[in-house]
């Protein structure tokens, strides 16, 4: 029986080696994800934090300047109101259009959202669709 | 035509519910007849459902656009090999692909099984006849892929144009056949728990089975991660995306089971444990699949059609409750009295590296639903991206690759000090000279670093594993080097093909640890005659290339590539335009070598000021990964591959013996 007690031991450290890789790994990995409702509700309350925010991109809010890769938009409902810019700089993603749903992440910096990342889908079929860089 | 193969369909569902019903019946009342009336219903269910996959291929190849499916998913222009493709490649059709596999399968083993385990064979049959049922209720029910449009289309849509990718055409069903495959097993474990034969038997008769699906499984992931590194364009192959975990946890789980069941077969051990795996890994391909259908959590991989949760929801709870009840029900009878006496043995390695592998898998489980569970909790939604993956998931795989070192070779029961110097003093000797030639060549202090010098290790028990058998060969029969190494490892494939199998595992290692530790990353904009400095490379942006076919224009920039001075290459990376749908596609171009992948993305491009924006990678070992995919296939086929001592067993006793390992 000694044996067995010795075993559960081990098995109970490498559970809580596990558990604690988990929670440290959440603490510090760890943003919120807003759909556009909540993103307009929440905006005081988290400016200046890390978030990702799911929303459809403005119809005529597009300008985008291949020679510099600066891109700015408007994120908005999907009708088009609740409407927030969003600067981006980098590569532009391949599926990125008027009206896509977009989730971008990054932070509210009050009057424009600065994206790091903008990820993009194509709501008409289920299977996978990656741009940006998940990186 | 079309409404043929919705009632093959509809008949198809009546037959697996008729074939479970009658199975369970007719093992319940010994009733032989009942038992082969409910073998016949599933033998026409395989039926019914060929024919309608047939007819859905048949539309698909004949470019019927007065179906919604067809018309959703293919084009009159789509090439003929990706019009095979749209069968899997859109939610309605995939379904049906599903029951297809899923009923071969069970044909297959029903006539597997003709003559033996026929105390088991009507709970398999019903087992894996409700499982169908499930499938094509949804097929019959929910999306009907034979559905009319009021109006013909004149045109399909056309399959996504990421999708047109030689590695799509072979991802999808590589991973539904492994999906699908793990319900084999798991019918033969249900089986076993009602009946109360809970030895060895259904485990010997599933084990190739687990195998398979282990191996397609297996297959399935690096196949994504490949399409994902060729043709999504940011420079890695896996994102840790819900869709990817989706097909990674039964993996994972399906490689633990692998393990334990070795020991159950050499100690009587672990029986609860091998139940719970087993049912482990079925559960998580049904909950994969939901994953994939039901949209519950965002991913960058996009869904729709999400009415489809509630019902995978509903059956995974149902195979939850019921084999976790039959489990619980067969408690008294399947707690073994084998114990483990030391830490320093083969079967507590095995039962720690099952305890890591099920970890990542939990692992990758709460990083996955953790939004889900966060808006619960706490009323919003958090997410946690691949961050989290990395820095849990490294440490343990680092810790799994030294356990993949001393499972293999530690000492049964209780390794003394001589068997310790004995298995580890080569290998660890070479650890420690890899380590030490890689602190002098500069590798910094790092989980890269520990991987290499592990790698090593483990590499110098399996060589070592090798010489040995070899040898003793070589002194016993007195054959000659290479005909002695080929004797034995025919003799014991299991066993050495499992060893292959690790040389592969050992090289995916290597390759994941280099290429997301020492990857360069270089982002410029360019005007023609610009020289872009990448790690070792140069590249010289020269000018623009464009064409046009009917199906698309493209855009390339085209660049040298030099080497200290010495052009080495011409790298094209390209934008496509597809007409339709209209969409710009990224074309990476990768000049791949064993050392290290230059891997070149066309970021934009500004007509006005001719300017280009590349993304360059170079990524050192990747290719190390898809070697690793091909070791660990061989190593299979060794391993499943029926020894003569197998063979001979299952000619004169109909059941077969394990091969001692």
């Amino acid at each position: 029986m000694l044996n067995r007690r010795r075993f559960v031991v081990g098995a109970v450290l490498i559970a809580a080696a596990v558990s604690y890789l988990v929670y440290a790994g959440v603490r510090s990995t760890a943003v919120y994800y807003f759909e556009m409702d909540e993103f307009l509700g929440a905006r005081t309350a988290h400016a200046g934090e890390d978030m990702r925010v799911k929303g459809w991109v403005r119809a005529g809010t597009i300008q985008w300047d291949p020679a510099t890769n600066k891109l700015r938009f408007e994120i908005a409902r999907k009708d088009g109101s609740g409407a927030v810019p969003v600067d981006f700089q980098g590569i532009l993603p391949d599926m990125f259009a008027e009206g896509r749903e977009v989730v971008v992440e990054g932070r509210d910096e009050g009057t424009v959202f600065r994206a790091r990342q903008v990820m993009t889908s194509c709501p008409s079929k289920y299977e996978a669709e990656k741009t940006g860089d998940p990186a | 035509m079309t409404d043929l193969g919705r009632l093959a369909v509809c008949l198809a569902l009546v037959c697996a519910a008729f074939s479970a019903g009658t199975s369970i019946l007719g093992a319940l009342r010994r009733r032989a007849d009942l038992v082969r009336s409910g073998t016949h219903a599933a033998y026409a269910c395989f039926a019914l459902v060929a024919l309608a996959t047939g007819l859905l291929l048949r539309a698909l190849l004949a470019r019927d656009f007065s179906l919604e499916y067809v018309a959703a998913y293919s084009s009159s222009t789509l090439p003929t090999n990706y019009t095979v493709a749209s069968l899997w490649g859109g939610q309605k059709g995939s379904l049906l692909f599903w029951a297809f596999v899923l009923t071969l399968f069970s044909t297959l083993v029903q006539w597997q099984n003709r003559d033996r385990n026929r105390d088991l064979m009507p709970y398999v049959t019903a087992t894996m006849m409700v499982i169908a049922a499930f499938f094509l209720s949804l097929v019959t029910f929910i999306t009907d892929p034979f559905e009319r449009l009021a109006q013909p289309a004149v045109e399909g849509a056309d399959l996504n144009p990421l999708l047109q990718n030689y590695w799509m055409m072979i991802h999808p069903p590589s991973l539904y056949t492994g999906y699908v495959s793990a319900s084999v097993p798991f019918a033969f474990a249900i089986a076993a728990l009602a009946t109360g034969r809970l030895g060895d038997q259904w485990i010997r008769t599933t084990r190739r089975w687990a195998l398979f699906s282990w191996f397609f499984l297996s297959l399935g992931n690096l196949f994504g991660a490949m399409w994902a590194y060729e043709v999504l364009g940011w420079g890695g192959y896996w994102a840790w995306d819900p869709v990817e975990n989706a097909a990674f946890m039964p993996w994972l789980v399906s490689t633990a089971y692998l393990h334990s069941v070795m020991i159950q077969e050499k100690k009587d051990m672990l029986r609860v444990w091998n139940m719970v795996l087993v049912l482990l890994v079925f559960s998580l391909t049904i909950f994969g699949t939901f994953l994939t259908r039901s949209g519950v959590i965002s991913s960058v991989h996009s869904f729709t059609q999400s009415g489809l949760g509630p019902f995978f929801i509903w059956f995974l709870l149902a195979v939850i409750l019921v084999s976790g009840g039959l489990i619980v029900y067969r408690l008294p009878e399947l707690r073994t009295s084998g114990t483990i006496e030391s830490f320093l043995s083969r079967e507590a390695a095995f039962l720690f590296n099952n305890l890591i592998l099920v970890g990542i898998a939990f692992a990758v489980f709460w990083g996955t639903v953790f939004p889900v569970i966060s808006e619960w909790v706490r009323g919003v939604k958090i997410t946690v991206g691949p961050p989290f993956f990395n820095r849990v998931n490294a440490p343990l795989g680092v810790v799994l690759l030294f356990l993949m070192g001393v499972g293999p070779v530690i000492a049964w029961r209780r390794a003394t000090p001589h068997n310790l110097w004995r298995a580890f003093a080569f290998p660890v000797g070479s650890g420690v000279a890899a380590w030490c030639a890689l602190l002098v060549a500069g590798v910094p202090f790092s989980l890269a670093q520990a991987t290499f010098a592990l790698s090593v290790f483990v590499l110098g028990t399996i060589a070592q594993e090798f010489w040995r058998g070899m040898r003793a060969r070589q002194a016993m029969l007195k054959e000659r080097a290479p005909q002695a190494l080929a004797r034995v490892i025919g003799k014991n494939r299991r066993r050495y093909g499992g060893y292959v199998v690790h040389v592969g595992i050992v090289s995916i290692f290597v390759g994941i640890a280099a290429s997301s530790a020492f990857r360069i990353e270089v982002q410029q904009t360019m005007k023609p005659g610009d020289v872009a400095t990448v790690g070792r490379y140069a590249l010289r942006y020269d000018r623009i290339e464009t064409s046009e076919d009917g199906h698309m224009s493209s855009l390339a920039a085209v660049l040298d590539v030099s080497l200290g001075g010495q052009q080495i290459a011409v790298l094209k990376p390209e934008k496509r335009f597809y007409k339709k749908p209209q969409q710009p596609t990224t074309e990476v171009a990768n000049r791949s070598t064993l050392r290290e992948d230059l891997y070149v993305v066309l970021g934009s491009y500004d007509p006005k000021s001719q300017l280009v924006t590349i993304l360059a990678y170079v990524n050192p070992l990747v290719v190390w990964i898809w070697i690793g995919g091909l070791v660990l296939a061989m190593g299979t086929a060794i391993a499943v591959w029926p020894g003569p001592a197998e063979r001979r067993a299952e000619v004169t006793s109909g059941a077969f013996e394990a091969e001692r390992a």
